[in-house]
């Protein structure tokens, strides 16, 4: 039962990647400019009509965009992203570089907001018309409507220029020999952003979730005959649970999208910012790596999402009705 | 064991009861009748002090010298918990749909009678067998059994607790005949058996005339006759209740 839900699953992430690798190749094609340029980077003016000729026939870039994408397709496969135009080394070998990064940020930011909103939805949620679920409602769409960037640039003002105590940007010391803590002082700023714009929002679906549940049938149920507290409060979280991870799954994309501006931002070395500098050059195989290995990182989140709802939900292991 | 004196329930302005008086005599099964509408759930949870929080409620509701509408909500959790077990109308939505029935059933009482899982398992293996239903339903979850079973597993636990009072709020009214029937006699084996008093409202006749000893007659909010069982089927006085009877197959 359970090989072949993951079975499933797997089939389906693999649909979304061929469908986000399409996608991304067309859209890519349409964007002015001409990529053999690109290539040549700053002397592009310097550049003769034939050595532009040659470059484009050197990477088949005359060739019809249905056959550039399916050798591209074809070597991404075999695991070959190709050669990055702007840095001359395999595109793999940069992403690889940049991938721990984006993944501690991502980590950190996310355990730290389904922590925060669990606690804060939880407390809010289960003691409607209190200050807690009141406050929580405001303060919600005040921190959600917040921009990160403009939030980045106030803490870029607040901890760096005028106290001093955070760096602004970079994801480590230039030397290079800072070490975790020095790791950690990169991240904080970063990750706070993130957290700060993100954390009300969800505790506000769980918070809404826990009260929708809470006034349920086998709740009135349970409080007429003296079930413990604990029991019905445990049982109402969980099932409120179930809507509030299918919300985190539906904006985990949004959310990858979000970190892209914060990475820039903070000149955070991940792959946020690997993609943006790969637009900006026209860095095709790069760009098409950075968003395929976004690609991959969106899938497995949700999988471990699916994951846990099918841990917490028994009518999808049980294939009954919801 | 417990009387209602001139209970009146209003929700928003709107009159849901209208001096309430009654009495549920100790060891009986009592039955509240009356037609959708009039007040019987709400009077349930006036009983119960669980009305919404925008019910204005006068009069008084007196359980064991206490009024109930005087009480706080930690006092009327402790008599809910102590006392009384209410068995509801929709038994498939009874319990949490996310949650195995052994979980849910050792919560409605075991764990409320402050008994060890060891002694619960042993207790209600016992109950479940007697009422017809195999042990196997505690590995099950709620969406997996029907509403017939979902509604014995609610009254095996009325079994377990032997509470002093049993309220039954319409517990038949999704039940098929023969179901009906099963149910009922098992609300008559747990008053005679274990002494329980039975407070079971309901719109059906038959169902007063098989179990109850005394009944109470609501419409649009009021009660318009009380007394023992033969009493009112032989000589009904009110025009409503005449209606009711004649109305029986």
């Amino acid at each position: 039962m359970i090989g072949k839900w993951i079975g499933k699953r797997m089939v389906m992430g693999l649909i979304v990647l061929f469908i986000v690798s399409f996608l991304s190749f067309f859209i890519m094609q349409v964007a002015p400019g001409d990529p053999a340029i690109a290539f040549y980077g700053g002397n592009a003016q310097t550049l003769t009509a034939a050595e532009i000729e040659r470059i484009t026939r050197a990477y088949a870039l005359d060739r019809p965009v249905a056959e550039q994408y399916v050798a591209w397709l074809g070597e991404t496969v075999k695991g070959n992203l190709g050669i990055s135009y702007k840095e001359g080394r395999p595109v793999f070998e940069i992403i690889m570089e940049r991938l721990p990064n984006t993944v501690l940020l991502f980590s950190v930011t996310m355990f730290c907001i389904v922590i925060g909103s669990l606690w804060l939805g939880t407390v809010a949620g289960m003691r409607a018309n209190s200050i807690w679920d009141r406050g929580l409602s405001t303060i919600s769409i005040a921190t959600s409507s917040i921009p990160p960037f403009w939030l980045g640039i106030l803490f870029i003002y607040v901890f760096a220029v005028s106290l001093g105590i955070l760096p602004s940007s970079g994801s480590g010391d230039v030397g290079g020999n800072g070490g975790m803590v020095d790791k950690i002082r990169h991240l904080i700023m970063p990750a706070s952003v993130m957290i700060v714009t993100h954390v009300g929002i969800y505790a506000r679906f769980l918070q809404e979730s826990i009260k929708r549940e809470n006034g349920q049938y086998y709740v009135k149920v349970a409080r007429a005959n003296g079930v413990l507290e604990r029991s019905i409060r445990n049982g109402i979280v969980r099932n409120a649970s179930i809507p509030y991870l299918n919300y985190i799954a539906m904006t985990i994309p949004s959310f990858f999208g979000g970190s892209i501006i914060v990475e820039s931002l903070f000149a955070w070395s991940g792959i946020g910012q690997l993609t943006v500098k790969a637009v900006v050059t026209k860095d095709f195989p790069l760009l098409m790596g950075s968003i395929m290995v976004t690609g991959v990182l969106v899938v497995i989140t949700l999988f471990i999402v699916d994951l846990i709802m099918y841990a917490i939900d028994p009518k999808l292991r049980k294939g009954g009705i919801r | 064991m417990i009387e209602v004196r001139d209970l009146s329930i209003h929700i928003q302005g709107k009159h849901i009861t209208h001096h309430m008086d009654f009495t549920i005599p100790r060891g009986n099964i009592t039955s509240l009748i009356g037609e959708s509408g009039s007040g019987k759930s709400l009077t349930v949870s006036a009983l119960l002090g669980m009305l919404p929080d925008d019910a204005k409620v006068s009069g008084s509701i007196m359980y064991e010298d206490r009024n109930v509408l005087d009480a706080s909500d930690q006092e009327m959790e402790n008599v809910r918990k102590q006392d009384i077990f209410t068995i509801f109308q929709d038994a498939s939505n009874s319990f949490n749909p996310s949650v195995k029935m052994g979980r849910q059933l050792y919560a409605f009482s075991g764990e409320r009678v402050g008994d060890s899982l060891q002694v619960f398992n042993e207790k209600m293996h016992v109950i479940l067998d007697k009422l017809g239903l195999g042990w196997e339903v505690v590995e099950q979850y709620p969406f997996q059994l029907s509403g017939g079973m979902l509604q014995r597993c609610m009254i095996a636990c009325a079994f377990y607790v032997e509470p002093a009072l049993l309220i039954a709020d319409e517990p038949t009214s999704a039940l098929d005949m023969v179901l009906q029937k099963e149910f009922i006699q098992l609300l008559i084996r747990l008053n005679e058996e274990k002494g329980t008093t039975i407070f079971l409202i309901t719109h059906d006749l038959d169902i007063v005339a098989e179990a109850a000893h005394e009944m109470i007659v609501m419409q649009q909010g009021r009660i318009v006759e009380t007394g023992k069982v033969e009493t009112i089927f032989s000589h009904p006085q009110h025009a409503y209740t005449k209606r009711l009877l004649e109305s029986r197959f």
